[in-house]
């Protein structure tokens, strides 16, 4: 307990130079020279080193309120405020929305997302631009979408394969490409070696291995959970290209022809800025793109041996057969 | 083939909690439980630990139940270790019980008998500790 007032109070002196600082570090990235000392790391080969260990645990919305408009940036002092709100007034009830009824209270078991270390920025939206939201769905994927949720209804429990393939252990929703906070555990390490880059996600136990030595993609007939991916350095930031993905995922509604493309770049010691484009024709009338710190954290990444202890599948099913017995017997 | 969709959990306008999976689908709204029980054991998985009790009801018999609780892997890093739910404490949940109505629950609210949250009950934030340097 004194450890979390400790925390608390650490917080609370260091919240708002981190936000500030990470905004600094932004407007430094754009306009050379830096004002600090700090040098960027570099791995043998004399790439940027961006291994270790980092979060993308956010409290920034992906979208921006509709009622900020074009504005893309908090000022310091508005960033400071929206923050003070998001960690003293509102709960992990709060923030669990129209889940609460039937749920744990998050913070009970250190699930509540600002209970751990969360990369601030000053961005008001995670998406960039003056319209800082997901652009319209074509009207192929608005009846897609409706087609695989009539697909889906009054069969959403019939068995396992039914079930979100988060449920069932075999990636998690924000996993990507492109990485999304997922809420809490939201920790990646980054390795790198001649010819390779990988980024493990805690959540949900993978390691994407992504070649940085000119190789083409997988031919368009092999097809990935986690999709193709390619790396390769423009300056000091590596680009990481990914395609191949299957029709078993999809990002905000995507297909398997989604393409994405990630950029990494290291901006002071703590930080990394990761941004990433996704473009899926059939999906979006255009592509759009999004902008988040990863902020250096203690590691190490523990397991998440998802499937192994995964009653809650076993649970769900049997609570929907035992549904379908009192509906049977009435 | 079936395609499994994945819930759109993030296109609310703050960045939700999204727990591994629905809960409102394994626990029913309508079976609310209250339980004073003894702490049996815990078993530290993913992607839920579950915390198994001893309940005994009025008339003296003892049940078993098993409660779900949150990723072991943050509670770790927060400092809960084995020993800060040793078997024999008493803890009470209220909550809802399965929905095939076996013994197990979720706790909306769990605590220790004296009243102490079983963790840390209010926000702590930053917990992930600071960066190496």
């Amino acid at each position: 307990m004194r450890r979390a007032q400790s925390f608390r109070r650490v917080l609370a002196s260091s919240l708002f130079v981190l936000a500030v600082g990470f905004a600094d570090a932004q407007q430094a990235a754009k306009s050379a020279p830096p004002a600090t000392t700090w040098v960027v790391p570099r791995t043998a080969d004399g790439h940027p080193d961006l291994q270790g260990y980092w979060t993308n645990a956010s409290i920034t919305p992906l979208q921006r309120p509709v009622e900020l408009g074009a504005k893309e940036f908090y000022t310091a002092e508005e960033a400071a405020a929206v923050d003070q709100k998001e960690f003293t007034e509102r709960t992990s009830w709060d923030r669990l929305g129209n889940q609460a009824r039937v749920h744990y209270d998050m913070s009970q078991f250190g699930l509540d997302v600002i209970q751990a270390k969360v990369a601030l920025s000053r961005r008001t939206s995670l998406i960039i631009g003056p319209e800082g939201r997901i652009p319209a769905m074509t009207a192929e994927a608005q009846k897609r979408q409706a087609a695989r949720a009539a697909q889906r209804r009054g069969h959403e429990f019939d068995s396992a394969q039914d079930r979100p393939i988060q449920e069932r252990c075999i990636v998690w929703a924000t996993e990507g490409p492109p990485m999304m906070s997922s809420g809490y555990n939201s920790n990646l390490e980054i390795v790198q070696g001649p010819g390779y880059v990988s980024v493990l996600e805690e959540m949900i136990h993978d390691a994407r291995m992504i070649p940085t030595d000119g190789r083409p993609h997988l031919p368009a007939s092999i097809r990935q959970y986690l999709g193709d991916s390619r790396g390769r350095w423009e300056g000091d930031t590596l680009v990481v290209d990914t395609t191949n993905f299957t029709d078993k995922t999809s990002f905000m509604g995507s297909t398997e022809n989604l393409h994405v493309v990630e950029r990494f770049t290291r901006i002071d010691a703590d930080t990394i800025l990761y941004e990433f484009t996704v473009d899926d024709p059939a999906t979006w009338a255009k592509s759009w793109t999004a902008q988040m710190p990863l902020t250096k954290i203690a590691g190490p990444i523990f397991e998440y041996a998802c499937h192994e202890g995964n009653l809650g599948m076993p649970n769900t099913l049997s609570g929907a057969r035992a549904a379908d017995e009192a509906k049977g017997a009435k | 083939m079936r395609r499994a969709v994945w819930l759109s959990l993030l296109l609310v306008a703050r960045m939700p909690l999204s727990a591994h999976h629905a809960f409102a689908a394994e626990f029913d709204i309508n079976r609310p439980i209250k339980l004073r029980g003894t702490v049996t054991k815990m078993d530290w998985i993913n992607p839920h630990s579950w915390i198994h009790i001893d309940v005994k009801g009025p008339d003296g018999k003892v049940t078993s139940w098993m409660i779900e609780g949150g990723s072991p892997n943050v509670l770790l890093r927060m400092g809960f270790t084995k020993d800060a739910l040793p078997a024999g404490a008493e803890i009470v949940l209220e909550g809802f019980q399965a929905k095939d109505g076996s013994n197990r629950g979720v706790g909306k609210t769990l605590s220790f008998a004296d009243g102490r949250k079983l963790f840390l009950g209010s926000s702590a934030p930053g917990a992930n500790g600071e960066p190496d340097k």
